[in-house]
């Protein structure tokens, strides 16, 4: 298939930056995924890919070669539309064979192509339909089957499951990505779901006000957030972050709570230095014996556990994962603790993550 | 709810009391608005029509002092047969279907070329509307006044000299008749006139074409040519086929130009049927009878094509 | 030189714009594509200004050959338009001659003397500007009024046979002028309304009144009916949330539906044609009929057109959003 290459690639609006400079290598096959929230430059990067949108600066590479500046058509790239973009006029199979017409493919071939591809994604039935009367789940098949019946380098995809309801995304979430490993496609997603993006992505590309914020694998981002942006981004809810100040090994935090610092962290700061601790709702533990206390202040029924609001003191509210089986009164005063291993630092001022030392 | 009860019925009486001794009902309102209308149209349109249709059996003329004779369908019977109608609708024919076709094809054209938006594409845009706005018989008129074969602009800019000088209207060429020359001149004018108004329709068309028809058709590698023909001309067809039935009805209509460029000469080169009609009914002849059944006819096929426009019409609105 | 593919244009893109648009043939198509509407708009153009030109020329320059690009502009064109002439006694000819040896006559007199003629009170085509001005105002003020309120009913209230009555409003419009006017003038010269002021404003209400009521039922579609269920919830009746509510957000409307019809009365030549002599003559057939009168004075024709065509140049451009609506009565909007 392919690999993409951007080369301090970068958009400006006017004066205004859409994406600033930004470095990206996509590995054959890999599955990246463009995550943030609207207006971060996500769907301008995959737009630059296309070239569906001009770049201000800066190179883009498939395969080694320099496509910067060449015709979309000659790039030998497929895309996806977040809304579907299917010929209104034309039925199923015209939409399919679109692509394969324009080239002047022979009929014989255009025939198998879609044949395949029809069977691929299950929509025989659809052929003869015109795109107007198809759900939402089935129009996207249909640009899929479109994307796909060229067998192109790579494919690009903007938000394609965002005008979906939430059980038809996790079915074409599955299938897409299904796909995806079986046809080992090169792929570039562009999402604002977090969800999405965690369950799918090889790589997650976090993005804000037109920067990179974070490339890594799921994990990564979700386990080692680069910055307080990502920390906050990614999981719902968001990691859990409380300003304190650091003296004597120890993390002075509101409401008269003292956080003694794991090992390994006592070198990453300096006394008298203000530092947000970050923790996962899953990795703090409610324990009579806790370090830390607060006031409950909601909680809410997830079915397999109890989600809690704990204010910690001047509405530094945060959320802890507790047992289902138990029950916490609204404003009762509970204590708990966080599991060593899985607490982060940041930089208050810069916002980014300080390292284990 | 007994709070929400006092309250509404304080509004309530804060506004009723100027309307609430006569507060017209909405079915009363409805037919004070239409009414009017409706009976003026039916005054005007409708009651003409039935007194037409029976003068179209009679021998009426305008002129005369007697009471009309019924004649049965004999003038029917004698416009079917009648050369000079034929003759009419021939020229008629020509002219709606060379001024409608070139009126698309100019139009469909202009409207390509100011789809691009430039510099001043919207000033410019207006100034190609605006002969469609003019009033007709003036149009014909001061196009006259360009075809004069001895001082008029047209043979000037189509490089004849004064001795090669080409009287249009009267369809003089170096002083050779060339028929249907005038028809022609009409229909340049018609084509002047119109071409902006397909432009106008085929270009909200074309802006009704969203962009990412065309984002998806250069990721499908489809070449310029191709999008025409597979996006844009089916895109538009609905409204380029109103903008051609709707000229197609205008054009079959089609009086003031002539009446102002030839009034239907020289001969009767240029005498559509509405001119046909207009000089049977009253110019000399007075021949009302005969006229009310020719006025017919014509009205038949109008109300037929006008028909096909109004169906199209839903059906693009529809979509 | 490096090739566009590999370099990418001089100037940084800092626009939303697809790659081949940019590349130098995109650019350089879009110039030419500019270039040709720029010169299409001059050609269809010309015969607005020839009309423009001959106008304000002589009667020497209106028939120069090759025309005159460049003049003298006069007002003869205007003075032959709105005056009656008669030739002009001997005696006042050499009175004129002795003035114009003194430098003192004024624009009629200088006129009187290059042709001979004494200007002997307004032309006929004075009152038809004035039988136009009246037929067309009234007209519209009626036609508009009756759509206002027949496009409010059709646009709000459920009648049976809604679409048929739309469809039978709008066939009146589409019925050639010809067919409709034989019966009418035999019906208004019985009552007496032919070639009268009264019969030309009802004849031309009724022209365009499918055009408002179409044009107008468009607009009150366009208003969400929320604002008068809120209204009529409050306590409102129809008629005060009609007024009150309705109207107000429809000015924009009103004022473009107007404008059309008071463009159509005021262009329409067929029926005044047929319908009027002399009494309620409008202006439109009266400038055809000035071809008849002796030697074709073209600086007066043209004179007269351009009194038609300045109005509607510039409505022309103050509805020039309105324009696509208007045109196809309201169904067809951008």
């Amino acid at each position: 298939m392919a690999t993409i290459q951007l080369k301090q690639v970068e958009k400006k609006f006017g004066d205004a930056y859409a994406v600033k400079p930004l470095d990206m290598t996509i590995a054959d096959g890999e599955f990246i995924v463009l995550l943030g929230p609207s207006g971060c430059g996500k769907t301008t990067t995959l737009r630059m890919i296309s070239g569906l949108e001009t770049v201000t600066g800066g190179q883009i590479l498939l395969n080694d070669k320099n496509v910067t500046w060449l015709h979309p058509s000659a790039r030998d790239i497929a895309f996806v539309f977040q809304f579907y973009a299917l010929y209104p006029h034309i039925n199923v199979h015209d939409n399919i064979a679109f692509p394969l017409q324009a080239q002047g493919e022979k009929k014989e071939l255009i025939d198998e192509r879609i044949k395949q591809v029809v069977e691929l994604l299950r929509i025989q039935h659809l052929l003869n339909k015109r795109p107007g009367g198809l759900s939402g789940g089935d129009k996207q098949r249909v640009a899929l089957a479109r994307a796909l019946v060229r067998r192109p380098a790579a494919f690009l995809m903007d938000e394609p499951l965002g005008a979906l309801d939430a059980d038809l995304r996790e079915t074409m979430r599955a299938e897409i990505r299904q796909l995806q490993l079986r046809l080992n496609a090169t792929t570039v997603y562009v999402t604002h779901d977090q969800i999405e993006a965690m369950a799918m992505g090889d790589r997650i590309v976090v993005m804000n006000t037109a920067v990179v914020q974070q490339v890594g694998t799921p994990t990564e981002v979700y386990y080692n957030p680069a910055n307080l942006f990502v920390a906050k981004f990614i999981g719902s809810p968001g990691m859990n972050l409380v300003q304190g100040q650091f003296a004597d090994g120890v993390v002075q935090l509101p409401g008269e709570n003292r956080y003694p610092l794991p090992d390994g962290w006592k070198n990453a700061m300096t006394r008298g230095e203000n530092v947000v601790v970050g923790f996962r709702p899953e990795s703090a533990h409610v324990n009579p014996e806790g370090k830390l206390h607060g006031e409950v202040y909601a909680t809410d029924m997830h079915g397999s556990y109890n989600m809690l609001h704990v204010n910690m003191a001047g509405d530094n509210v945060v959320h802890l994962r507790a047992d289902r089986a138990t029950r916490y009164p609204i404003g009762a005063n509970i204590r708990f603790d966080i599991d060593p291993p899985m607490a982060r630092f940041f930089n208050p001022q810069n916002e980014m993550a300080l390292r284990r030392q | 709810m007994a709070t929400a009860t006092v309250e509404s019925s304080v509004t309530k009486s804060r506004v009723q009391p100027q309307s609430a001794q006569r507060q017209l009902s909405d079915r009363a309102i409805m037919n004070l608005f239409i009414w009017p209308t409706l009976l003026l149209l039916i005054a005007f349109n409708f009651f003409p029509l039935f007194y037409s249709l029976y003068l179209s059996f009679t021998n009426y003329r305008a002129t005369a002092t007697t009471a009309p004779v019924w004649l049965g369908i004999e003038n029917y019977a004698n416009i079917l047969t009648s050369p000079d109608l034929w003759q009419a609708f021939t020229t008629s024919g020509k002219y709606v279907l060379f001024s409608v076709a070139l009126q698309t094809i100019i139009g469909f054209a202009l409207a390509m070329l100011v789809r691009g938006k430039f510099r001043g594409s919207g000033l410019i845009t207006t100034l190609i509307l605006i002969p469609m706005m003019l009033s007709p018989v003036v149009v014909g008129l001061f196009w006259k006044l360009m075809y004069n074969p001895n001082f008029g602009y047209f043979n000037y800019l189509i490089g004849m000299g004064q001795e090669g000088s080409l009287d249009m209207i009267a369809s003089r060429m170096f002083n050779q008749p060339v028929p249907n020359l005038a028809l022609a001149a009409v229909i340049l004018v018609d084509v002047w006139m119109w071409s902006p108004f397909v432009m106008l329709l085929v270009l909200s068309g074309l802006n009704a074409i969203p962009d990412y028809l065309y984002e998806a058709a250069a990721i499908d590698r489809a070449s310029s040519w191709f999008q025409f023909w597979h996006i844009t001309l089916p895109q538009v067809k609905p409204l380029l086929l109103i903008a051609v039935l709707f000229r197609t009805i205008e054009a079959l209509k089609s009086f003031d130009l002539v009446m102002g460029m030839t009034g239907g000469g020289p001969g009767n080169q240029t005498e559509l049927v509405a001119v046909y009609l207009y000089r049977v009914a009253f110019l000399g002849q007075f021949r009302s009878g005969y006229a009310s059944a020719l006025a017919y006819i014509i009205l038949i096929i109008v109300i037929a094509i006008s028909n096909l426009y109004i169906r199209n019409l839903n059906r693009a609105k529809g979509a | 030189m490096a090739s566009f593919a590999e370099s990418g244009p001089r100037r940084p893109v800092v626009e939303s714009i697809r790659v081949d648009k940019v590349s130098p043939g995109a650019r350089a198509t879009g110039a030419v594509r500019a270039l040709i509407v720029l010169l299409v708009a001059l050609i269809m153009l010309i015969p607005i200004y020839v009309m423009f030109a001959t106008a304000f020329k002589t009667r020497i320059d209106v028939t120069a050959s090759p025309p005159k690009i460049f003049f003298q502009p006069t007002l003869e064109g205007l003075v032959l338009l709105f005056t009656d002439r008669a030739l002009a006694a001997p005696a006042r000819v050499q009175e004129l001659q002795q003035l114009e040896a003194q430098g003192k006559l004024n624009l009629f007199e200088q006129l009187a003397l290059a042709s001979g003629q004494e200007i002997t009170g307004p032309s006929p085509y004075v009152g038809r500007i004035v039988n136009s001005l009246i037929i067309a105002g009234a007209s519209t003020f009626l036609s508009v009024l009756l759509g206002v309120l027949a496009g409010y009913a059709f646009s709000r209230f459920n009648l049976p046979g809604k679409d048929d009555l739309l469809f039978f409003i709008l066939s009146t419009r589409m019925l050639p002028a010809v067919v409709v006017t034989i019966p009418l003038f035999l019906m208004f010269r019985q009552v007496g309304l032919y070639d009268n002021h009264i019969g030309m404003i009802l004849l031309y209400t009724v022209f365009n009144l499918s055009f408002s009521v179409w044009l107008m039922k468009g607009f009150f579609d366009e208003i969400p009916r929320e604002y008068e269920e809120a209204a009529l919830v409050d306590g409102y009746s129809r008629l005060q949330t009609f007024f009150k509510i309705v109207l107000p957000q429809s000015v924009s409307g009103i004022a473009a539906t107007t404008v059309f019809c008071l463009i159509f009365a005021w262009n329409e030549y067929a029926f005044a044609l047929m319908m009027t002599a002399e009494k309620a003559r409008t202006a439109p057939p009266s400038i055809p009929s000035m071809i008849g009168r002796g030697g074709v004075e073209w600086a007066a024709i043209a004179a007269g057109s351009l009194g038609f065509l300045i109005p509607v140049v510039i409505i022309t451009f103050a509805l020039r959003k309105y324009l696509l609506r208007g045109v196809t009565f309201g169904a067809i909007r951008q």
